[in-house]
């Protein structure tokens, strides 16, 4: 008898997929978020990213020293944990917060549950919602790109403000290091397409969520409203790389399906009724402790069993797919398009309607008499929907500003004029006879601490009460020192509207 | 459009070592050794005694039973032994031995071609069952019996498998390629037997040559069809291709014919053939010598009672160089390990391939946890779920192994474990799973009589 010849049971071959290029491809599925976290956030994201994926790695490590059991460091499981905290971590959180969490993730939440595959909740998420509980005030997203908005996106929703879903749908919002939707989208739709995760729980936490917030939301199925949702709060994040975990999902088909409902349900109703902004995480984790519950009751049947015995069903033939990859793709490029342009036109309107009310506010502050605005018969003549040139400056529109009795108190014209940083548009107020009321500007991009002066009263009000035509120098009017540009701009809206009430308005309507 | 089944993985082919090597008959030297259990059912037995004269084609053993099947002698010479000798499978088992003459003298004339249209369906059976056919393709099942389920008219599919999804063996190729005519007449006669059957010759797509031979000898067939399949593993299961051509999926508790179809090898339509029309007994079979560690890899119409070993000497031994790590008869995912190359080569036996390199070692060297990826579940042919099958096995939780999990109905094609991204080791286990319940089975039988 040969010695030298293997012995093994069938089968003799195995396939190239191993648990480290599982790891690999889920580790290289989160780099572009985390490329784009570090670009938008900077250096100390960079370091929470560095910190928390080396000492998971280092975790793993010592945890299976001190056990005496073999390293299993290789596996790259641990990377994908520290990844994946670090991308669910603040860009200002301290450096040591980070460290804390990888280490409560493979100490306590995988290593002393017996490993890769045997832990009951996903390790970056349990030591995601330890750190908030643990350490609230450090964890608080502190803004880092809008220094003026106080709230992430979601805090800001709940608080019922308007949000940029193009800056949130990008990445460039405030929010976690690991906050960019479209890379999000890139790399699980990248998972997907190589049929490393399931689309049933990826796909079915994203309708659970969605419907949740449609039908009980306080908007209905508003576009608008629902994409602000999807795209924050760690929703895609959690829909493809937490809630996908395999070893806290379901195995089944109809359990996984069951599963992603029951996250995106309850992650819906957190985001509704609970006080954070971090709920989602919370939803992840009641699914992942429901795993073995689905798992023990909904089996799925083998082939054989579904049918009725012996019945024969169509011939099966290869069914034409269209390729994972493609569908990822095309889904990427649909999704980008939507968001880049899509959504401006989603939220236009808004800021349309924003503008509008600017502009309304303008006039009112100009023309504090009228309580109602009407359009002018004779300048909308000349105007129309274009406004009109005059004297270096172009009147856009004009209003007739009417008491509650509906007599005519006094005109409000908006002005625009070629300034030394882009327009300047002001709302100039008119009395009856032709003398200036008020001005405000609605639209001032001008050098700060020079042309920017302008917005200041003591410029401003100069002009109230002059007539006719103004000239710098002359009736205590004064020009701006520095500012030449602008004042000239300003100088030239005033005349042009001084001249518009001269030739069209006088004499009433 | 290419038939198929749910379910399945892809393991590399390497077929390309042996597929253009045209089978070519092997006349060996050495004693023959005809292991007396070469098919499923009770072992053969013995007609000769020690020191008889025995010719090519002659009778050594009879069927013992209905279920069982007669052994014929593959070369001239005298009967040296009737005694236990090492077989496939690492065990002894009661085998004739011949002194080989080396003349192959044949025992009667198999050239003689018989009027096919003279015989009755009753005459077909009985001279399939006399020559001794089993099932080429791996189980060794007697022909005869599968070709007389109890209603012959409720059969609508007769399936020739010439799918050979097995990855490195490539002989059913070069016969279908070669012995086109003979398989079609082969299952012509099957058909003889099932009025309401169609029959349909499935060949995996990575096999244009012997699709377009089989096609070119079915065209005046009205009653056979060549069909493409995709070429996936294990596309020649029988349950795989009753899927495919029938769209039937049936529980491991019920036959083929329970859902009306016959599934034949294209070698033991040949065999059927040769039977038939020739009276030829089965005394060889094509055989395919392959992988990285041969020198020559090549496709054989091996005689049965050949010892491996001298097959691998006439394919040029063990390559310069390389050593074998691994042999393996049959392919890798369904052959069996063998550490003992001067065992014969059995009825059912269809292949010896050689590894330098042992994927199962490296594999163990990289096993992890279970990850629970779901990866068994995407790929099981029958839709298991392996890895609950695996949980409950080593928990030893057999009730729920066998009727929730349904792990009885695991056909042990190896899938699992060859898509496993952890390497463990899925199908040995659910093998000792399905032994030890059918052991409790026993036992308790035994308790209540």
């Amino acid at each position: 008898m040969n010695t030298t010849l293997n012995l093994s049971a069938a089968p003799h071959a195995r396939d190239r997929w191993t648990t480290p290029f599982i790891m690999r491809m889920v580790t290289l599925s989160l780099l572009p978020a985390t490329i784009v976290g570090i670009l938008v956030y900077g250096w100390n994201a960079f370091g929470i990213v560095a910190l928390a994926v080396a000492s998971a790695v280092a975790a793993e490590w010592l945890f299976c020293k001190a056990c005496k059991k073999p390293s299993t460091v290789w596996d790259g499981s641990a990377v994908v944990t520290g990844l994946l905290l670090a991308l669910s971590l603040g860009p200002q959180t301290p450096l040591y917060i980070p460290v804390i969490g990888s280490v409560f993730a493979i100490v306590v939440c995988k290593g002393c549950f017996g490993g890769l595959g045997k832990n009951f909740i996903n390790p970056a998420l349990a030591a995601r919602c330890f750190l908030l509980i643990s350490f609230a005030n450090a964890m608080a997203i502190k803004p880092v790109v809008d220094a003026v908005a106080s709230a992430t996106p979601v805090g800001a929703m709940k608080a019922g403000e308007a949000v940029d879903i193009t800056k949130m749908f990008l990445g460039t919002a405030d929010g976690v290091i690991g906050s960019s939707i479209l890379a999000l989208l890139v790399g699980g739709l990248l998972l997907w397409s190589l049929d490393i995760i399931h689309g049933q729980i990826c796909f079915s936490v994203l309708i659970g969520f969605t419907l949740f917030l449609g039908l009980f939301g306080d908007k209905g199925f508003d576009p608008a409203y629902l994409l602000a949702h999807l795209c924050g709060g760690g929703v895609v994040m959690g829909a493809f790389f937490m809630a996908t975990d395999y070893v806290t999902s379901p195995v089944s088909r109809l359990g996984q399906f069951i599963y992603g409902c029951l996250i995106g349900v309850l992650g819906g109703l957190f985001r509704l009724k609970g006080n954070t902004a971090d709920s989602f995480s919370y939803a992840i984790i009641i699914g992942n402790v429901c795993t073995p519950l689905i798992d023990t009751y909904i089996v799925q049947k083998p082939f054989a069993y579904r049918k009725m015995i012996g019945k024969t069903r169509k011939t099966s033939k290869e069914p034409f797919r269209i390729p994972k990859p493609v569908i990822a793709l095309t889904l990427i490029a649909a999704i980008a398009g939507v968001a880049l342009s899509g959504v401006y036109s989603v939220t236009k309107d808004t800021i349309e309607e924003q503008k509008a009310f600017a502009q309304a506010t303008a006039y009112r502050e100009v023309c504090p008499e009228a309580t109602s605005f009407a359009y002018s018969d004779k300048a909308q003549e000349i105007l129309g929907d274009e406004g009109t040139d005059a004297d270096g400056a172009h009147i856009n529109a004009c209003y007739v500003g009417k008491d509650d009795s509906g007599n005519t108190v006094g005109y409000a014209l908006s002005v625009s004029s070629k300034g030394f940083g882009g327009n300047v548009t002001m709302a100039l107020g008119l009395t009856t006879d032709g003398t200036i009321r008020k001005i405000s500007f609605t639209e001032l991009n001008e050098t700060a601490g020079l042309g920017m002066r302008a917005d200041e009263d003591d410029f401003k009000d100069q002009f109230t009460g002059k007539t006719g035509s103004v000239t710098y120098g002359e009736d205590g009017v004064e020009a701006m020192s520095g500012a030449t540009v602008t004042s000239t701009a300003v100088k030239n809206c005033v005349n042009a509207g001084l001249n518009f009430y001269e030739t069209v308005l006088k004499g009433g309507n | 459009m290419k038939n198929t089944f749910r379910g399945g993985v892809h393991p590399e082919g390497h077929k390309d070592l042996s597929r253009e090597s045209r089978l070519r008959l092997f006349d060996p030297k050495g004693e023959m050794v005809f292991p007396l259990s070469m098919h499923i059912g009770k072992p053969a037995k013995p007609v000769v005694k020690k020191n008889d004269e025995v010719k090519v084609g002659q009778l050594l053993a009879e069927a013992d039973g209905f279920i069982s099947a007669p052994i014929h002698s593959s070369c001239s010479g005298k009967v040296k032994a009737i005694e236990k000798r090492r077989v496939l499978g690492g065990g002894m088992a009661e085998c004739i031995v011949i002194d080989n003459d080396g003349l192959f003298t044949p025992f009667a004339d198999y050239t003689q071609r018989a009027d096919a249209a003279q015989l009755s369906n009753q005459d077909i059976i009985q001279r399939v069952k006399d020559a001794g056919v089993v099932g080429l393709g791996g189980a060794g099942f007697p022909t005869a019996v599968k070709l007389a389920p109890k209603d012959p008219d409720a059969i609508e599919y007769v399936i020739a498998n010439g799918a050979e999804c097995e990855p490195y063996l490539t002989c059913n190729d070069q016969l279908m390629r070669i012995h086109s005519n003979e398989i079609v007449e082969g299952m012509e006669l099957v058909l003889r037997l099932f009025p309401n059957a169609d029959g349909v010759i499935c060949i995996e797509d990575n096999k244009p040559e012997a699709i377009e031979a089989m096609s070119r000898a079915a065209s005046d067939k009205p009653r056979i069809t060549v069909r493409t399949m995709v070429t996936k593993y294990p596309q020649g299961g029988e349950r795989s291709l009753i899927q495919a051509v029938a769209g039937v999926d049936f529980p491991t508790s019920k036959l083929p014919a329970n859902v009306g179809c016959v599934v034949q090898n294209v070698g033991t339509l040949y065999a059927i053939q040769k039977a038939v029309l020739y009276g030829e007994p089965l005394y060889s079979q094509c055989f395919t010598i392959t992988g990285e560690a041969v020198a020559e890899p090549g496709n054989y119409m091996v005689r049965v009672g050949t010892s491996y070993a001298e097959l691998l000497e006439a394919a040029g031994g063990v390559k310069e160089g390389l050593e074998i790590k691994k042999a393996l008869s049959g392919g890798p995912m369904m052959g069996i390990a063998v550490t003992d190359l001067s065992i014969p080569i059995q009825k059912q036996n269809n292949g010896l391939t050689l590894l330098a390199e042992d994927p199962v070692e490296q594999a163990e060297a990289i096993m992890t946890s279970c990850l629970r990826c779901g990866r068994c579940t995407t790929v099981c042919p029958m839709g298991l779920t392996p890895q609950l099958m695996a949980d409950a096995a080593i928990a030893g939780d057999f009730e729920r192994y066998e009727k929730k999990l349904y792990g009885m109905d695991c056909i042990q094609c190896g899938s699992c474990s060859f898509a496993c991204p952890a390497k463990r080791p899925l199908t040995p286990t659910f093998k000792q799973a399905k032994a030890e319940i059918l052991e409790r089975r026993k036992r308790e039988g035994g308790a209540q009589k």
